[in-house]
């Protein structure tokens, strides 16, 4: 389990550093943690087809759930950058280990539900995290301050690139904890209510959790912006006389 | 590229005025290109140091060191040109490229000894970094951002589901889907925002209008209302159809249904009282369904 914890603080601490840093290129969106997650840890042939599928699925939940529609310092503070990294991780790591006590219930409907929830409590608890940085940061913005006015610029460099450096390693070590502790928990939970995890039981949690993040899309989609039920009217409409043609066995 | 053009306006009164080079009478390097490139590349750590003081206030200073180290001769110079520069800086990350390059050309002006002061580099930096962050949070943050995480979505549900035999290329696609909306647009302000404001630094006015920063909002806000309604009729439709596979009456079809309806429903109105709060209602939701799978 070395070596893929390894891969795990690894894209961790990129995708940390595209969310805190000011990189910013759409890394640390939960979709792509998720799916990059999912191919870092793949373990091969016989479980590849699922190490793919769920953290796409994790993903594109995690996607809509964390999307928050609101200005940076009007929303709650969550890490979606880590989160898609731990909840995939969570679900595909559990995956290996505990398949002969808990069956791939329907698709793997039980895993994406896993990782999705262990990618939401990932986001709290890194948001948690990201404010105790944030304070260390106005200690070091104070002491970057006192190096400028002293003419000391090779040491205001420095103490800059500990700062990018500490970003890193924040998402490296939160996104290695909280997969451990995920993947221990599951480990230990799991097996023991695996009778009560029925195909249909999880089923619904997972129509529940899907619904929740069509709600969470409409409000960011659909709510904030000026017209958009028209416009989302409009799409719906097109799309839906597109897929009647083509059920009907005609061509586009 | 180095500039000896009179600024349009006049010079404020201020600290430090005028520039350094004009009291020692020493010729002063011009800004080079690959110096502006440097300031470019440091951008992309600008919040680095970010905190509720002082925002971006040290990543600006780190950003704009390679111009104060061309510009300014000694350490003490440029220290103190650097500690002018952290105190609070807000703007939105991909559009702070623009300040930096104004305040480059202004900082490379004052060196040179024309009458810039302290206090008007830094109204002309505040200025410009309100307004782009006005409308450069709501076109990156709130609409371009969700816009491309749901083309990512959006190709999970448009792309057909792969064979059991090779591996499901959905999970390269859609997370590229993703990144390339995103970037098609931020990394175009990214790469033209440092020399576009060196060049148009005497005319902030025309350098914001130039942007079209509010149509392009406009636009994607569409684009994405647009998208969601896709989205929603290509998930429903396949959902409707394979509901009820054994014929079984319209009750079963509303009983398989009814956990993702009464969910979406939910959520929606639960959001409108309690933004942000998706986290909370998903587990409230998992729970709910959970105690009712077990009732039925």
């Amino acid at each position: 389990m070395l070596s893929e914890l390894w891969r795990v603080a690894l894209l961790g601490g990129v995708l940390a550093m595209d969310r805190s840093a000011g990189w910013n290129l759409m890394l640390g969106q939960p979709l792509v943690g998720a799916c990059l997650a999912g191919a870092f840890l793949s373990p091969g042939t016989p479980w590849e087809l699922w190490a793919l599928r769920i953290p796409l699925g994790v993903g594109v939940l995690l996607q809509l759930l964390l999307t928050d529609p609101a200005l940076p310092a009007a929303q709650r503070p969550r890490d979606a950058a880590t989160a898609g990294v731990i909840g995939a991780s969570i679900a595909v790591l559990s995956l290996e280990r505990l398949h002969p006590f808990v069956p791939l219930t329907t698709g793997g409907i039980l895993w994406v539900l896993v990782g999705t929830l262990s990618g939401l409590l990932a986001a709290v608890g890194g948001g948690w995290m990201e404010l105790s940085l944030r304070a260390r940061n106005e200690r070091s913005a104070r002491r970057a301050e006192e190096l400028a006015l002293e003419g000391k610029i090779g040491s205001f460099e420095a103490l800059y690139w500990r700062g990018v450096a500490r970003i890193f390693l924040r998402g490296a070590t939160w996104s290695v904890a909280a997969t451990v502790l995920g993947v221990a928990l599951a480990s230990l939970l799991l097996p023991r209510i695996a009778g009560l995890i029925t195909g249909p039981r999880a089923g619904w949690i997972f129509a529940a959790i899907l619904g929740v993040a069509f709600g969470a899309g409409f409000q960011t989609h659909v709510r904030a912006p000026r017209h958009g039920f028209r416009w989302a009217a409009i799409g719906a409409l097109v799309t839906l006389l597109v897929l009647m043609r083509l059920h009907a066995g005609g061509e586009l | 590229m180095s500039d000896s053009d009179p600024l349009a306006a006049p010079a404020a009164p201020g600290p430090g005025a005028p520039g350094p080079a004009a009291s020692a009478g020493a010729a002063v390097p011009g800004v080079r290109g690959i110096d502006l490139v440097r300031v470019e590349s440091r951008a992309l750590y600008i919040q680095a140091l970010f905190s509720a003081e002082r925002q971006q206030g040290p990543g600006f200073a780190f950003a704009l060191l390679p111009v104060l180290r061309r510009v300014y001769t000694t350490a003490a110079e440029r220290g103190r040109a650097l500690a002018r520069h952290m105190g609070f800086f807000g703007t939105h990350p991909v559009l702070s490229g623009i300040v930096l390059g104004v305040v480059a050309r202004l900082e490379e002006r004052r060196a040179q000894g024309l009458p810039v002061s302290e206090l008007q580099i830094e109204q002309t930096k505040r200025a410009l970094a309100s307004p782009l962050a006005a409308l450069g949070d709501p076109l990156f943050w709130v609409t371009l951002r969700p816009l491309a995480g749901l083309m990512g979505v959006l190709g999970m549900a448009v792309l057909p589901l792969a064979d059991t035999a090779g591996p499901d290329l959905r999970v390269l696609v859609c997370p590229c889907l993703a990144l390339l909306t995103y970037n098609a647009v931020a990394i175009r302000f990214r790469v033209a925002g440092v020399p576009r404001g060196y060049a148009m630094a005497d005319d902030p006015g025309g350098l914001l209008r130039s942007l079209h920063l509010a149509e392009l909002r406009r636009f994607f806000e569409r684009v994405s209302a647009l998208a969601f309604g896709a989205l929603v009729a290509l998930t429903l439709w396949p959902m409707v159809q394979s509901a009820d596979p054994a014929h079984e009456g319209f009750a079963h079809k509303a009983s398989v249904l009814a956990p993702f309806v009464l969910g979406s429903a939910l959520t929606a109105l639960l959001l409108r009282r309690w933004p942000g709060r998706s986290v909370e209602i998903a587990f409230a939701a998992a729970l709910v369904a959970l105690v009712l799978s077990s009732r039925f």
